[in-house]
């Protein structure tokens, strides 16, 4: 049997998509049974770019490198899939969209009191780009896996679907629909500000006057974090009708949803959120997803 | 008819749905815990209980879209790729469609923008600028600009043919704007409306709102000088990072 060939490829990224991968468990074996994986940095030690059938690429272009090994990547691979957040949309080294390159470098290298005495910048390590960008935005994609990580689950399911040549299907369905906390609505509620000050296990946490990104966020982790005590910080993305609709935007949906079940203020929750958008809109920032809604100020509310 | 779905299993009881529909179309049923369709045949599409959501359990069925003009393509083709089911709003296909839609605009405009100056009065230039840096900030081309001269070059593109515009920037604050064909100066004559009403306040500050959210500038109007071949704006430009 010829077995299929995957090649993977890893740039600004942390990694993780690639350990979820290990994370399928004894599904990697089945897996392994129908493919050959000819390139992987995580197993491998392969420096060229072999001919593949189909390429996972993680993380974002951030860097001359990163450019170059897309590039490589688009050639030698037959179907090229953005696997994780970082590829489909930036992901969090894309707030650096904000301040451009010239101006990081000189606040981690020169203004620092670590700095080397000269005053140089330290040479040799490959260029960087002007801004962390998605893969779409240098190369073509042909499939898209987001998810920061994606789910394993979802990862078998993607890799399955490409290679039985189908496209993978995202659903709609938000980060929500698999909490297992209660939405109800409560009085006297105020804007709590801050992480982890939401008491109650089993209710929801917009209704505790917790912002909580899962209703504005693609559901790619079955709601592992809501469910075990933490906010949803939206890291798989937008949701698909704050991608369609221009009219809508994280911010503006959970104040909407924030003011009918607790009764705060919607203007309060709105300047809580533009204050802090570099957490709010930390994964998709430098998407034109993001960066392209009319109501959207980004720079204005960094101060940049 | 329009056929809902809510799916059971998604749905995290928060009665959001049952609020938002505007013909009372869910009763709440409080021992499941998850919204009842009751009242199916009042829907009429508004999709304000799918908006509302948080976990997008519920879908409509035969549902015709109105017309749609607004969405940004490229957005449209990432969800087409994402979520493959979804059924999205149809854009413009031909030329013949994208002219009835101006012309259908222009006719509309008219209207709205009187009706603006009463209701609203003096912030109708507010409306225009709101609506200028939504143009620019939607645009699938766009591209952030270097600078404030390459912004006012694009913007000179991006409006022909319908208007031509030579912006004339002296680099620093100075900018003198020449508006020779315009839409806007054609509907008047048509319709027999002098120059410099509503309608040109509205296209101005629309335009201002676009090249100053292309060129991240605040564009202060001077004078305006209306004409029946050209018309002429003077400027002042300030940067907006200079506060």
């Amino acid at each position: 049997m010829i077995k299929s060939r995957i090649s993977t490829e890893w740039l600004s990224g942390c990694s993780g998509c690639h350990i979820a991968m290990v994370d399928l468990h004894e599904k990697l074996m089945n897996l392994i049974d129908d493919v050959e994986f000819v390139r992987i940095p995580l197993f491998k030690d392969e420096k060229g770019y072999p001919e593949a059938d189909v390429g996972l690429v993680e993380g974002a272009v951030g860097s001359e490198h990163d450019r170059k090994a897309l590039l490589r990547m688009r050639e030698s691979c037959r179907k090229l899939v953005a696997f994780g957040t970082c590829a489909v949309y930036g992901g969090p080294s894309g707030i650096g969209c904000l301040y451009g390159k010239d101006t990081i470098l000189n606040k981690i290298y020169m203004d620092t009191v670590t700095a080397s005495a000269d005053g140089k910048l330290p040479e040799g390590a490959p260029e960087l780009e002007q801004s962390v960008i998605p893969l779409n935005e240098v190369v073509d994609i042909d499939f898209y896996i987001p998810g920061c990580p994606p789910h394993p689950y979802f990862i078998a399911i993607a890799i399955k679907t490409i290679l039985g040549d189908s496209v993978p299907a995202i659903s709609i369905k938000t980060v929500c629909s698999e909490c297992s906390r209660r939405m109800e609505k409560r009085e006297g509620v105020q804007l709590k500000r801050g992480v982890s000050t939401a008491s109650e296990e089993d209710v929801c946490f917009l209704s505790q006057g917790v912002i909580c990104l899962g209703s504005v966020t693609l559901d790619r982790c079955r709601a592992q974090c809501p469910c075990k005590g933490i906010v949803c910080t939206g890291c798989a993305g937008p949701s698909i009708d704050i991608i369609a609709e221009p009219h809508l935007d994280i911010r503006t949906m959970i104040a909407r949803r924030m003011n009918m079940l607790t009764g705060i203020d919607r203007r309060e929750i709105i300047d809580y959120m533009q204050k802090e958008a570099r957490t709010f809109y930390s994964y998709a920032l430098s998407s034109p997803v993001i960066y392209r809604k009319p109501s959207v100020e980004i720079k204005e509310w960094a101060g940049s | 008819m329009i056929k809902i779905t809510i799916d059971e299993d998604a749905c995290v009881g928060c009665e959001l749905c049952v609020d938002e529909c505007p013909t009372d179309v869910f009763d709440f049923n409080k021992e499941k815990q998850i919204p009842e369709i009751v009242r199916e045949k009042e829907c009429f599409g508004c999709l304000s209980c799918s908006e509302i959501c948080p976990a997008a359990a519920i879908t409509h069925k035969d549902i015709e879209h109105s017309e749609e003009y607004h969405h940004n393509e490229e957005n449209l083709k990432l969800v087409a790729r994402l979520a493959i089911d979804v059924p999205l709003p149809n854009s413009p296909s031909d030329d013949k469609h994208i002219k009835a839609a101006l012309g259908d605009l222009g006719l509309r405009l008219l209207s709205v923008a009187s009706i603006f100056r009463q209701t609203y009065g003096g912030s109708l230039p507010a409306i225009g600028t709101m609506a200028g840096r939504m143009l620019a900030a939607q645009l699938s081309k766009h591209r952030i600009p270097e600078s404030f001269q390459e912004a006012l070059e694009k913007a000179a593109e991006q409006f022909a043919p319908a208007w031509v515009i030579n912006p004339d920037y002296d680099g620093n604050s100075k900018l003198s704007m020449k508006v020779g064909t315009c839409f806007i100066r054609e509907l008047c004559g048509e319709e027999g409306i002098e120059l410099g009403g509503d309608l040109c306040v509205l296209f101005y500050s629309y335009m201002a709102g676009y090249m100053g959210k292309m060129g991240n500038a605040r564009l202060k109007l001077i004078e305006s000088y209306p004409g029946s071949e050209e018309c002429r704006y003077d400027v002042e430009v300030f940067n907006k990072n200079d506060g």
